[in-house]
């Protein structure tokens, strides 16, 4: 954690806090909450929040616009029905919504899967806003309740918590503007340790699961208030830069101090050392160093420091994973399935190790390394069912076609022909009848190509799988095209 | 029939014939009735609502005619596949829209679908049907091995069903499982016996999503104790089957005290690891238990278990076959379980006279006693059985060879209402003993195998006072002969079983009376060297119920008899050829025109050679399911046969 090994000179805009005021905050001399304002904290209710807010925002640099915000202190009764208010047309909206959405599954059989999942999408977002209100309005009523606590002066642990209640209060006036400020947080960052909080975690491994897997290289475990950190922004050569130590002497560069030290010895005795060859100790400082965080320097991004939801990084390998993720080409592509491409080559070699074998799937799409998982997420949500896979479905379909095709496994196919391959059994009914007249040409019938028709075998996303309610819908309205599509034709002439 | 009675019986109107109707309980007293008059014939079709088909034929008519149909057997039917099915089912499109609108109605109403064996059938065909029938509340696919998860995928489109038997579907893994768990809502009893590809996910997949299950069987599964931890979820299980689970330990016995506070039966037996302290928490936990089975599961009953048994004071059944018992284990029992209607003691070791008698002391509603190989019990418990149990309906007392004519004496007297009694090989049985017997005039079931002492006599008593016998068991009882059979033929007119193997007193004209059996569906009559084929031409003709016919090491039943058979058994579904004479043509004979033969041995016939079994096999491959063959033929048979039967879902056992 050296800064001048990451944060080489001047390419890092740091916004420099007063330090006397952060070690002022972060040494945590007991004596220090005998400070008046701090008792006074836990026996009334306003001030302290001003003084805290005002402490934050003193380290913070932050604009005193903000702090204009932040001074709004008292309960406001007519804010609160203000809020509630606008969440009652919140959820008339998303009524509605969801109306349009049953009216318009009943009309549009046919491809149920993209207009849906987009109206999923635009469905968990409202939610999600609902819910940050919500726990907005509800977390302004929770001061008062403290305020009946006896008064002991409260942990470290309980500050933290307490600052992570109460952060959403500055959202009183309004639940529009919360989303501004750093009460946006709160739906994003699902293990803060208060009570609000909790409820959020457990809505948001629902709503926003697929959120969750993009920000598992986030701080999810704590709630910094912006300005108790130090930001680093590395640049973008920076982060794509192959190697990150070099050689002082020849200049060749290295990714690990460690194996940067194995080859100075080759320049000399003196690398040599047992002190040369040992770890750089991080000398114990004597004054706590600061708590470092990153910033992303793509702007627009979420983890760029300019952004009005700045979510910072933890390490510098998170930046770099981020960026690489989210801002390059994925160029590695698994030479296994040939479909999946990732940019970080950690990324594609824990992929590697799954693709291909135990492919889980549920009907929703979601795929699962292990069998395990998917039964529990089956568990978790009601009517998903574990789709059979490809391979397998095929094998079933075709056990002709495996069998090399002589005469005897010919005539045991023609038994399977009364029913197309694409499992409908409406469009089957068409082409049956005839047990005899169709032995030609089994292939045909069975090629894995009818499957494209079918949609849904193909590629595992796609929500109607196998034989979800949605694909059922899908085959009674669309099925007969695909009869006559198709060699199954002949069969339903060879019945006339 | 004169044409005033004609006019009373047709002024009935409609509801009263449908209650004349409906008293009639067997199939060929129905049978008689559709064939009186149209009329009663009308009658039949808007009534009956159960079909079970054997002639796939005749299925597009009858499905037709009986328009209120409820429930559709095609378990004794070896034609049903995705052909077949896929003639029944309503077509759209470019057909006929009056046909459609006849076809389809049989599916609308439909409520139960046995397809048990019904290996001819693939998945689209599954599928299809249950698409059809949208009110389906019980499926039986059992020993249809070849199913798996796709058609629990098919089966799971069903949501009404209630009721699920998926015994040895072999290619059931837990996917297929969770499918029917999920969509299935309202199911309440599942059988996956023998679907060995089940693990404990899907089993606690299963019990989280039908919290209301009442029965479920997994027995011979190789579930752990964790299965179990999920099955005490369950709230509203009444009946629990885990026979031979050999994983399952004391442990996950443990979960299910606190757990299914509904439980009323359970069955443990042939459970390896499990002791009776497993068992024993299970019993504190359910005080309500109706029915135990723990057989073969171990080998003594200790005291503290006993000392259990008493909490349970609504204990109808009890089964502790194989283990050690003590006489002082009947007294806890008999003082306790008064309510006891069924004990098992099969094969127990220390079952004695004291013990019985103390047993039957209390429990005097005892309607079912298995005392097989409880070699040490003589007239004396018999006795007490008698005195006490006057309700008692069946009594297995296989290998009981100290008993005499004595206790069928007692018997007689006394357990007016018994229906079943196996004596065989019971030694002590002679004509007396029967003749005693035969005043239990509602015998159903009989069973006389390797009794030695008795003769035409002994027989000629059963045959004329019990009319109600409808299975017999005669097998190698030599000191019979063909006047047993004239009189049993003569009185015993609802006999369905009879077994003569062996009883080499037995000729020609034995099997001519046995012809005159119409309601004989089974014929075993292995080695009868006295018979030749005027014997089983006889019986050819005359039993048109046959289904099962055994003739291994007739040796003197030639080809004109085969040739009879063939001609006129046409519903046998189950033959025996092994050791038999039959030759080339006889066996292609039999083996084609035998439209529904499912199951055919055919070990060490000399007199036929490769080409004839070629052919045979050839001509049933549509309809066979099992067929057992002399093992070096599996070289000489054309591989295309072979796979033909495969294909067909045909199982082949090499000898």
């Amino acid at each position: 954690m050296d800064p001048n090994n990451r944060l080489s000179g001047n390419e890092l805009r740091n916004s420099i806090p007063n330090q006397t005021a952060f070690s002022h905050f972060n040494t945590q001399h007991p004596q220090k909450w005998e400070d008046p304002s701090l008792i006074d904290y836990s026996t009334r209710i306003e001030p302290p929040f001003q003084g805290f807010n005002q402490v934050k925002i003193s380290q913070d640099g932050l604009g005193n616009e903000m702090r204009s915000t932040y001074k709004i202190q008292d309960w406001d009764p007519s804010a609160m029905l203000n809020n509630l208010s606008f969440l009652e047309q919140k959820i008339h909206q998303l009524q509605e919504l969801v109306h349009l959405i049953v009216g318009r599954r009943m009309q549009v059989l046919g491809r149920p899967d993209e207009f849906v999942t987009q109206q999923q999408q635009l469905l968990n977002a409202d939610l999600t806003s609902i819910i940050v209100q919500l726990i907005s309005t509800a977390g302004s009523l929770l001061p008062s309740v403290k305020s009946t606590l006896p008064a002991a002066p409260p942990s470290v642990g309980q500050f933290g918590q307490l600052g992570g209640a109460v952060f959403p209060l500055p959202g009183l006036n309004g639940g529009v503007q919360l989303q501004n400020t750093n009460g946006s947080k709160v739906p994003d960052q699902p293990n803060q340790s208060d009570i609000s909080a909790n409820c959020v975690t457990e809505q948001n491994l629902n709503i926003e699961e697929h959120d969750l897997k993009e920000e598992e290289d986030a701080d999810e475990g704590e709630n910094l208030p912006p300005g108790t950190y130090e930001i680093l922004q590395p640049e973008k050569e920076e982060i794509l830069a192959p190697h990150t130590h070099f050689c002082t002497i020849c200049g060749k560069g290295f990714k690990r101090d460690a194996n940067l030290r194995m080859h100075m010895r080759g320049h000399g005795d003196e690398y040599k050392t047992p002190a040369a060859l040992a770890k750089p100790h991080k000398e114990p400082s004597s004054e706590p160093t600061l708590i470092k965080r990153y910033s992303c320097p793509y702007s627009g991004c979420k983890r760029n420091k300019d952004h009005k939801k700045f979510q910072p990084l933890k390490t510098i390998l998170c930046v770099k994973n981020h960026y690489k993720r989210t801002h390059c080409d994925k160029s590695y592509t698994c030479s296994r399935c040939n479909t999946k491409r990732f940019s970080v080559i950690a990324d594609l070699k824990t992929h590697e190790k799954h693709c291909g074998k135990d492919k889980w799937l549920c009907s929703c799409g979601t795929t699962f390394s292990r069998k395990d998982k998917l039964f529990g997420h089956i568990t978790l949500f009601q009517g998903h069912t574990p789709a059979i896979s490809v391979e397998e479905s095929k094998a079933l379909v075709g056990p002709s076609d495996q069998k090399e095709g002589n005469q005897g496994t010919n005539k045991a196919g023609s038994m399977n022909f009364n029913f197309p391959p694409n499992a409908t059994s409406d469009s089957g009914i068409q082409s049956i009848m005839d047990v005899k007249g169709n032995t030609d040409d089994p292939a045909g019938i069975f090629s894995p190509l009818n499957f494209d028709n079918f949609g849904g075998f193909g590629e595992f996303p796609r929500p109607p799988f196998d034989d979800s309610e949605s694909s059922f819908a899908f085959l009674l309205s669309g099925s007969y095209n695909y009869s006559q599509k198709n060699e199954a034709d002949d069969n339903s002439n060879n019945l006339a | 029939m004169s044409s005033g009675s004609t006019k009373n019986i047709l002024s009935f109107t409609e509801d009263l014939l449908i209650r004349v109707y409906e008293k009639l309980s067997s199939g060929s007293d129905r049978k008689s009735w559709r064939l009186v008059c149209r009329e009663f014939l009308r009658v039949d079709l808007v009534t009956q609502n159960h079909l079970r088909v054997l002639r796939v034929e005749f299925l597009p008519g009858l499905l037709r005619k009986y328009t209120r149909l409820q429930s559709l057997d095609f378990s004794v039917c070896p034609r049903i596949d995705d052909g077949t099915v896929s003639m029944l089912l309503p077509r759209h499109g470019s057909g006929s829209e009056s046909d459609s609108l006849s076809w389809g109605s049989w599916a609308r109403g439909l409520k139960c679908l046995v397809l048990s064996r019904a290996t001819g059938l693939g998945f689209f065909g599954l599928e299809a049907l249950v698409h059809v029938c949208p009110l389906l509340e019980i499926v039986d696919v059992s020993y249809c091995c070849g199913f798996g998860d796709r058609e629990a995928a098919a089966l799971s489109h069903a949501a009404g069903l209630r009721v699920l038997k998926m015994d040895k579907c072999l290619n059931l893994s837990d996917v297929g499982l969770a499918k029917i768990a999920v969509r299935c809502g309202r199911l309440e009893c599942l059988s996956l016996k023998w679907c060995m590809e089940i693990t404990d996910l899907g089993i606690g997949l299963l019990c989280k999503k039908r919290v209301d299950l009442k029965s479920l069987d997994i027995s011979y599964l190789k579930v752990r104790n964790e299965s179990l931890h999920s099955i005490a979820s369950m709230k509203k299980l009444e009946v629990l089957a885990m026979v031979g689970c050999p994983v399952v330990d004391d442990f996950g016995l443990q979960f299910l005290e606190n757990g299914c506070p509904m439980l009323q039966g359970m069955d443990v037996s042939r459970c390896e690891c499990v002791s009776s302290s497993g068992l024993i928490s299970v019993i504190k936990g359910h005080s309500g238990l109706r029915e135990l089975n723990a057989s073969y599961s171990f080998p003594e009953l200790c005291t503290t278990f006993l000392h259990c048994l008493k909490g349970l004071k609504h204990l109808e059944l009890i089964r502790i076959d194989g283990s050690r018992i003590s006489e002082t284990s009947f007294s806890v029992i008999s003082a306790h379980c008064k309510s006891l209607l069924e004990i098992g003691l099969s094969k127990c070791v220390g079952v004695n006279n004291m013990g019985i008698m103390q047993l039957v002391s209390g429990c005097v509603n005892l309607r079912i006693l298995n005392l097989t190989c409880c070699h040490s019990i003589t007239d004396a418990a018999i006795s007490a059985i008698a005195d006490s149990c006057r309700n008692l309906i069946c009594l297995k007392l296989e290998s009981c060879d100290m008993i005499t004519e004595k206790s069928l004496y007692q018997l007689s007297s006394f357990c007016l209402l018994l229906e079943e009694i196996d004596l065989t090989d019971c030694h002590g049985v002679n004509d007396k003993g029967l003749k005693y017997l035969s005043s239990c005039s509602g015998l159903q079931c009989l069973k006389l195998g390797l009794c030695m002492n008795i003769s035409d006599k002994g027989l000629f008593n059963i045959g004329s006072n019990c009319p109600k016998i409808h299975e017999l068991d005669l097998y190698r009882c030599t000191g019979i002969g063909d006047e047993s059979l004239a009189a049993i033929s003569k009185g015993c007119k609802n006999l369905m079983k009879l077994n003569l193997s062996y009883c080499s007193g037995i000729t020609d004209r034995g099997l001519e009376y046995v012809g005159h059996m119409h309601e004989l569906s089974d014929l075993e009559m292995r080695g009868l060297e006295k018979v030749t084929g005027a014997g089983l031409a006889a019986v050819a003709a005359g039993c048109k119920r046959l289904s099962d016919l055994d003739l291994k090491h007739c040796d003197k039943v030639d080809d004109s008899s085969f040739w009879a058979l063939a001609c006129h058994a046409k519903n046998i579904r189950q033959i025996n050829l092994s050791y038999c004479a039959i030759s080339d043509m006889a066996l292609c004979m039999v083996m084609a025109n035998l439209t529904h033969l499912q199951d055919a041995k055919l070990v060490h016939l000399n007199n036929v050679s490769v080409e004839g079994f070629e052919l045979a096999l050839r001509a049933c491959f549509v309809q066979i399911k099992k067929v057992k063959l002399f093992a070096p033929l599996s070289y000489l048979l054309s591989s295309e046969i072979l796979e033909n039967l495969h294909a067909k879902g045909c199982k082949i056992r090499w000898d």
